[in-house]
Formats: structure tokens, sequence, C-alpha cells
């Protein structure tokens, strides 16, 4: 597919998909406003993992840091919502930077340890500090996006569009190849020249940032932030199979990855609580017989 | 930590429970509960249980019920996204929600921004009828259909007064977990134990995700109390067996909200013999003459007791239908008005709720004439009543490694 | 009083952590993989003691026979079905194996776990103690169960080092640790190592899973926790090592308890957090790890 006809695909996918309010029940624009939160959530840790060859076990630690501080400014100082998500995004690129500083010297299985461990303190202080953060079960927000389906399901899609845009853009640009080079073999990439960890530290920050405000929207949408939503290791590997699940490398792979998580869910309802079963059996039987993922299969055929 | 690795499911998942089809459209009833836990799976049982019987007696105004059920896996946003789908996509009319205070503190906004009548069977927060209190024209919705967290503490405390004095009760230990629902009930134990002569020692509040409660043992049982006065429900198992294995020589008393399932005894491996909780109804005593062929009708069915929050669930599955019988329709505010003027005999007492001059507004009325306390123990398997000596049928007995009332 | 009391409940905790640990750390040094499904299986063979003793019936040792079984079971399984598929798939390129052998084994194991909740519910359950009681030690009430856990881990781990150490098996294992591609030069078939490698984890992971069951309790809302519990113990004293990870083991259980008893049981795992991060940036080879 050459890019201009793959723009146009894009443009009309989209196109679709802000029409279909008139078209759907409020359900469905709910699930989809979900997945498409969770889709910037799977982009932002593709970028990084995809690209940049970093294992990273922690896209909850970012996206927690952006939801909880834009819930603790909601809920305490009455910030307007804006301001609160703005607040969570950049509060996001503090942790990442703080977290990734010293952690991007280390490789494989020990970068994987670090941010895992970096989740797990996270939601260690949340619940100790449940006098303020609430705990485990969270914090209900006094202030919510809107109460219609339909402009949530609006906001979340253009959000998505602009995030979606930006991150397949620097996939695709200088730093996204520069990132793939030394994903692959960073010694390579360095011996030609280029700073590799300058290129991974920005790739981290971008890829925080996003996560950071996917994280503050989703919970002014819900209207509720928890553990169980936002930092639990639950939500990270839930990001992280839908970007396996969509194609890694491809940015719009871990959109649709994670949208089909979220309506493979809903689909299987009659299933009950055997549901989450069924789901990881497939995202199982995906990854070993088509590792490409999604799109990797749509796009290469079967490549290797 | 919660350290399930559970994978979060975005999409509420339930089952809706369809009835053969019927002339009048039925009238729906949303249940968001987590299934995979004792108390959580009574509240879908029995609200089916209920649901069956006054379908099978004619509906309501002919229109049948149906129950449509939500698992929420003990999570607050699935527990939103549950109610979310309720409001807009199955056109509930009413919904039961969760045992757990937090769930139902976030659902309480939604429930006034959707205008859907909502009651928890089990939730205890004192916070949930504060709200409505305080803000009445958006929170109105909400009804409380459980006892109160500060009303636990002083059923507790009215129960350890009864039997203070053959067990040479004197010194306390609190012990509860870290939850919404044990501030205002923690609050309440610090405030009425003092009260009835019982001084307290030490106030613990542990982690729910505690696993080995040894150190809390240790150091509870370093301060020679003669009760631990328990305030826990989402631990339950590991703590009694730790307490058993462990043989801490000290009685156990309070909220324990997992040991009211009859599953208990089994989880345990027996080791909840001489636990002794609070509760508002047991299986083997008749708070009312309706509360014996309730527990008979879901044991048949189900196998098990009813926990705690099956009986208020069972009961209010009645009453939102008597409400909407009077109310005409299935219009919120009038299910609301109709929903306040509830005065209904169920297997718990009588249910009446608090109007908006108490600051516990939209909660059940908690009285020896509306709902009580009584307080379970558990001996040789069974849930037997020791508490009021009214309806009490056995006396207290601990096992032998248990000093309380001996020295 | 309190310290001797720490000393005993921390070697107890520990030698579980250790027996755990051990199985992990073992697989990873033969065939490089890091099996984040290790949680579940524990949970597994804890389980399903508890189901065979009780709803079967078959008292206390049929149901710890039973959960053992059940979890070498599931760890082969988990090698043939998932692992190795991976491992020997053409299509997936070699550099991104570890990336999808974690991904791999962390959706079996959210299979595992979900299946667990929905036949058995999240509640935990406790095995029925193999020796109930309690005894005295220098005026510790100590139940029997916690000291029955670590006789019982130390009896294994000293088997397990008998049959690296005393063995042919075993040292073809510790070969195959150190370099599998030399010993296919010597005629010996790597799957069939592995097998047996795999074989041998299940029971370690199953004992350890079995105990945890009898001394604290377990549910299947623990799995996690034991996966990251393992990590963090083997990568603290080095990946692929054995007596690394029983040191580890020791570190772990000893600094959770001294916090437990004396800052207190809800910020028990935080100073291991802290250390782990800290033995990451200074040593990342961990305490005997080898590069």
């Amino acid at each position: 597919m050459t890019n201009r006809k793959s723009f146009a695909a894009i443009a009309a996918v989209l196109f679709a998909l802000a029409l279909l309010p008139f078209g759907v029940s409020g359900y469905v624009l709910g699930l989809l406003t979900l997945g498409f939160y969770t889709a910037v959530f799977a982009m932002s840790w593709d970028l990084l993992f995809g690209f940049a060859g970093e294992v990273n076990f922690g896209p909850s630690f970012l996206i927690g840091i952006g939801a909880y501080t834009a819930a603790l400014l909601n809920h305490y100082e009455h910030w307007p919502i804006w301001a609160c998500v703005v607040t969570g995004g950049a509060a996001s690129i503090v942790a990442g930077l703080v977290l990734a500083v010293p952690a991007l010297r280390l490789s494989g299985p020990y970068f994987g340890l670090v941010t895992l461990v970096a989740v797990l303190m996270l939601q260690n202080i949340i619940v100790l500090f449940a006098g303020i953060t609430g705990g485990e079960i969270g914090l209900d927000l006094p202030d919510v996006l809107s109460i219609d389906d339909s402009n949530n399901y609006w906001i979340a899609l253009t959000f998505m569009g602009i995030s979606g845009a930006i991150l397949f853009g620097l996939s695709r640009s200088a730093v996204g190849l520069i990132l793939q080079a030394s994903g692959q073999d960073a010694m390579q990439a360095a011996a030609l020249g280029f700073n590799v960890t300058k290129h991974k530290l920005a790739a981290f920050c971008i890829s925080a940032l996003f996560s950071g405000l996917s994280g503050a929207m989703l919970i002014f949408y819900e209207g509720t932030v928890s553990v169980g939503t936002v930092v639990d290791i639950a939500v990270g590997v839930q990001v992280i199979i839908a970007a396996v699940l969509g194609g890694r490398r491809t940015i719009l792979g871990a959109a649709l990855g994670a949208i089909f998580l979220i309506g493979a869910g809903e689909l299987l309802r009659p299933l009950g609580e055997a549901s989450t079963f069924v789901v990881s059996a497939i995202a199982l039987v995906t990854i070993l017989f088509v590792p490409g993922g999604f799109l990797g299969a749509l796009l290469h055929g079967e490549k290797r | 930590m919660k350290s399930s690795l559970r994978l979060m499911l975005a999409a509420s998942v339930g089952v809706g429970l369809t009835l053969p089809a019927i002339a009048a459209d039925p009238i729906k009833i949303g249940v968001i509960a987590e299934v995979s836990s004792i108390s959580g799976a009574a509240i879908p049982n029995a609200a089916k249980l209920a649901a069956d019987e006054i379908n099978a007696a004619g509906g309501v105004n002919g229109r049948m019920i149906e129950i449509v059920e939500y698992d929420d896996h003990n999570s607050a946003a699935d527990a939103v996204r549950a109610f979310q789908r309720a409001a807009s996509q199955d056109h509930v009319h009413a919904v039961i929600a969760s045992y757990v205070s937090e769930v139902v503190l976030a659902l309480e906004p939604w429930s006034g921004r959707l205008k859907m009548p909502m009651i928890t069977p089990g939730a205890a927060s004192d916070v949930i009828s504060h709200r409505v209190h305080e803000d009445y024209a958006a929170n109105k919705y909400t009804f409380h259909g459980y006892m109160a967290s500060t009303f636990l503490s002083d059923s507790v405390c009215d129960g350890v007064k009864a039997i203070a004095g053959p067990l040479k009760l004197k010194n306390a230990v609190v012990m509860s977990e870290d939850a919404a629902w044990t501030i205002p009930l923690d609050a309440e134990y610090l405030k009425c134990l003092p009260k009835i002569g019982i001084n307290v020692m030490d106030h613990i509040r542990l982690s729910p995700d505690t696993t080995d409660f040894t150190p809390i043992y240790n150091k509870i049982e370093g301060l020679k109390p003669d009760v631990i006065i328990t305030g826990i429900s989402h631990v339950g198992v590991q703590p009694t067996v730790q307490w058993h294995d462990q043989q801490v020589p000290i009685a156990m008393i309070g909220i324990s909200s997992q040991a009211t399932s009859s599953t208990f005894y089994k989880d345990t491996n027996g080791a909840a013999e001489g636990v002794i909780y609070q509760t508002i109804s047991a299986p083997d005593v008749g708070v009312t003459p309706k509360t014996l062929p309730f527990v008979k009708a879901y044991e048949k069915r189900y196998n098990i007791t009813p926990a705690y929050c099956g009986y208020t669930t069972y009961d209010e599955v009645y009453f939102i239908a008597d409400a909407i019988k009077r109310a005409g329709g299935t219009d919120p505010d009038k299910i609301v008005d109709e929903l306040e003027k509830t005065s209904y005999v169920g297997t718990i007492g009588k249910v009446e709720f608090y109007g908006r001059d108490s600051e516990f507004t939209h909660a059940i009325k908690v009285s020896p004439e509306y709902i009580g306390g009584m307080l379970v123990q558990w001996q040789g398997g069974k849930q037997v009543t020791v508490w009021p000596n009214d309806i009490a049928n056995a006396k207290i007995k601990f096992p032998g490694y248990i000093k309380t009332g001996t020295n | 009083m309190k310290l001797l009391q720490i000393l005993i409940d921390g070697f107890a905790i520990s030698s579980l952590y250790g027996l755990g640990a051990i199985g992990f750390t073992l697989i990873f040094g033969v065939s490089g993989v890091l099996n984040l499904s290790h949680g579940s299986i524990m949970v597994t063979a804890a389980i399903a003691a508890w189901v065979i003793a009780g709803d079967l019936g078959l008292g206390p040792y049929g149901g710890a026979a039973g959960g053992v079984a059940m979890a070498v079971a599931l760890s082969l399984l988990t090698y043939m079905l998932v692992v190795r598929p991976i491992q020997t798939s053409s299509r997936i390129a070699r550099e991104e194996k570890e990336i999808f052998v974690l991904t791999g084994t962390l959706l079996w194991g959210i299979m595992i776990q979900e299946a667990i909740a929905y036949l058995f519910t999240s509640n935990p359950k406790t095995v029925r103690p193999l020796i109930p009681g309690v005894i005295e030690i220098l005026g510790v009430r100590t139940p029997m169960q916690e000291i029955l856990t670590a006789v019982i881990s130390w009896v294994v781990i000293g088997l397990l080092w008998l049959l690296v150490n005393r063995t042919k098996a075993g040292k073809v294992l510790l070969a195959a640790s150190i370099n599998p591609r030399g010993l296919t030069l010597l005629g010996f078939e790597l799957p069939q190592i592995y097998f047996w490698v795999w074989a041998l984890y299940g029971l370690l992971a199953g004992i350890a899973g079995l105990l945890l069951g009898a001394f604290l309790g377990v549910s299947s809302d623990n799995v996690g926790q034991l996966t990251a519990s393992a990590f963090s113990i083997v990568v603290l004293g080095g990946l692929g090592s054995v007596t690394g990870s029983l040191i580890g083991a020791y570190v772990v259980g000893y600094l959770e308890t001294i916090t437990a008893y004396s800052g207190g049981p809800s910020i028990r795992t935080i100073p291991v957090l802290l250390l782990l991060v800290l033995v990451v940036y200074i040593r990342p080879q961990g305490l005997l790890g080898r590069r």
C-alpha cells in the first residue's frame, strides 16, 4: 500500500467512525469510547517497545501518574478538566523522565523488571495514602467530560485521531527510523553516529505524554479513578496484549488491537465470567500462529 | 496491592437472564455485583429467586420482572460501565448494586446523572446516605438498603455489652481492614466500646492485601486483650485460618462479612469454629415469617445459605416491585417517591427509610422495631444465633485454644 | 522475644520463597525463559489439593499428591503448548522471541487464573495442614505447619542439590544451563532435556504452592503477586543462579518480615521494591549472577 492510499483509507475509516453516533446505540458508543482511550495507551506503548525495542511492563505507571494527578487536582482543588488533563500529561512526562534516565542503561529483563517495579511502587503508594487517594478502589470525580454518549464518543475519537496522527507520523519520520535501528542493533546505530539514548529518551517522553493525557481523559469520561482502571498490572497487560495482537511496529495496529480487545469482551458477554479466559485464549492463539498481529498479516501477508 | 493479573476487560461482563416472551414489557432490574466472591454472588442469586417468585405469582400489574446481571469484578470502573450500559442500552428501571462501599460511592453520582433509582444491598459506608442528605436533588435516586457502618458498630456494641459479663470482657483491640466502610465503623467502635465499659487497647487497620497476619496477631497477643473486635469484609478466610492455625487465644467478635456465608466453614477448613459475627439475618432464626422460607428456597436452588446481602437483595426486589406498582409506571422520580414511602416486612425485619431530615437520608431505619442486629457464632460447622437472647438458640462456645472467658 | 519471632517466621516464609524461585531460575538458566505463568502454576497446585482433599474426600495426603501432580502436568503443558511453539516458530524473529515468550506465558497464566476463578471463585482457599497443632519454640508459639513448611522446603532443596551434583542427569542439566550448544554436539537432545527441566520445575512450583496454601492460604487473585515476587527474587539473586535465588529469597523474606513486624504489614513489600531497584541499578547481574 502506498502512503497516499493508506492515508485515504484511514481518513475514510475515521469519517465513517465519526458518523457512527447517528446509527448505533449509546452502549456501543460507550464501548468504543473506552476502546479509543485504550488505543492511545497501546499506540504509545508501541512507539516505545516496537520502535525503541524496550520491553516496557509499566505502561500503567505512566497512565496512572497522569490519571491520578488529574483526579487529585479535580477532586481537591476543583481545577477545570482541561487544566487537570494538561497537568496530568506533564506529570507523566516528569515521571517518565525520572524512570527512564537511569533505566535506559539497562536492557532486556532488567529494564522490564524496573518498569514493573515502578507500577508496583505506584500502586503501593496509592494504597498507603488511601486517605488522600481513595486507596484500592478509588476516588470519584466531581466533574465529567459529558454525560451524553455521543459527545463522549466524539471527544475520544478526536483525541485518538490527533494522538494517532502524531505518534504515527513520528514513527515514520527520521526519528522513528533511528529508533527502529537502535532497537534492532543499538551498537550499530550508535556506530553510525546516532545518539541512541537521546532518541530513546525522546520516545519515552512522548510515550509518557500520550499515556498520561489519555489516562486523564479516561477518568473524566468515567467520573471515577481507581487503581483497577489505570494502575493495576492488568491494565498494562491489556495494553501490551493489544499492541502485540494488532501488530507491533505499526502504531495503527496497536489501536486496532485495543478496540478489538474491548469489543471482544462485549461480544463474549453471554459467557459471563469465562469471557476473560476466552479473550486471553484468542490472543494467545493469535501470537502463536500469526505473530505479526492483525495489521502485520494484513499488510505483509505471511512475510517470514 | 490488588494483585490480580486478570485482564481487565472493559466491558462489564454479565449474563442477561431472558425470560419467556410475554405480552407486556417486563420491568427490568439491573444487578451489579462481583460474581466471583461469596458475598457478591449472593446478590444476583437472591434477586433471581425473588423475581421468579413474583413472576410465578403473576408479576407486577401483569408485567414480569426481568433481572439483568452485570459482573463488576469488584472494580469501580467496571461497575460504572455496567451502570451506563444498564441505563442506556438495556433500559433497566432500577439497579441493585454491589456490597462494596467504594463501588457504590462511584455509582452514586451516576445514579443522579442518569436519573436511575439505585439501592445497595450490602455496602455500609455512612457517606452513601450522608450525600443524599447533603445534596438531595442530585443524589435522591440512591437508597441505602443495608445498615450504615455507624449502626453496625452500635449493633456490635449492643451485643458485646450483653455477653461481656459471662465472658469477662474488659479489654479489646479493634482490628479492621482499610476501606471506606470501616472509617465510620471504627470511629463508632472507638466511641461505643468505652460506653459499655470496654477499654480499647489498640486500633489496628490492616491492608486488604495482607496475606500474612502473623505479625498482627503477635502484636495483638502482646497486649493481652480479652477480645478482638473485627471489621472485615474483603478479607476473611486468611485471617480466620491463621487465627486458628496459630491458636491465637483471643476470641474474635464483630463484623466478618465472609463468615455470613455457609461456604465459609469449608473455605477455612473449619477454622471458622468459634468466630462470632454480627448480622441482620441468620439461616436458623426466623426474624420474620419470611426469613426461613427464603433460606430454604435459596439453599434448595444454590446449595448454600445466602450471604448477608442475599437477604437484603431478596427484600429489595420485592419492595422495588411494590414501589413500581404503587407508582403505576417506571418514571424514575415517581419510583423514588414511592420507595421513600416503603414500609415492607421482609426477611430482615421491617424496612423503612430515614427521611430528608435525618443525616442518614434514604438509609434503612435501624432499631429493634425495624431492623436490629444479632450475633451469630460458628459452632460445629453450623451458624447458630447467640444474641439477642429472645431469639438465641445456642450458648457461646469456643474451641479449646481460646482463653477468653476462662481467666 | 520479638526477635526470635521474626527469626522463626522469616525463616519459614523465606524457605517457601526459595523453593518457589528455584524452579523459576532453573528454567531461565537452562532455556532462557522467564515463565510469567509461574504464579498460576503455584496457585493451581494449592487449589487442586484443596478440591481433591475436600470435595473428592481423599484427605490431606491425597490432596497434596494430586496438587503436585496437577502442577507438573500444567508446567509441561506450558512448555509444550506455549513456550516450545514460540521457540521453534520460524515466523518470529530471534530478537523478538523474548517478548513473545513473556506475552505468551503471561496470557497462559491469565487463562489459568480465570479458569480457577470461574470454577472455584476467587475466594482464598486453605489447604488442610498435613500436621495440625502448635508447639512452643523458646516461648514462641509456632504452628506445626510453619515448621513443616521450612523442613519440607529444605528437604526438597537438598534433594535438588543431590540431583544436580551427584547424578548424571543432574550434570547434564547443569551443562545445559552453561552451554546448551555444546551439549547438542555431545549427542544430547535439547528438547528432551527441556522436557525434564519443565517437569522438575512443575514439581518445585507445585510443592511451593501447596505449602503456601497450607501456611497462609491462596486465591486466584494472588497469581500476579507470586509471579512478581519470584521474578524479583531471581533478579536480586542473579538470573539463572540457584544459590543466588536462595540468598535472594532469604533477603526478601527477612526484609519483609522485619518490615511487617516493625513498620506494619501494609508497607511490607516496599523496602524490597526499593532494594530491588537499587540492586538493578548498581549491580544488574544480581548478587551471584553471571552476565
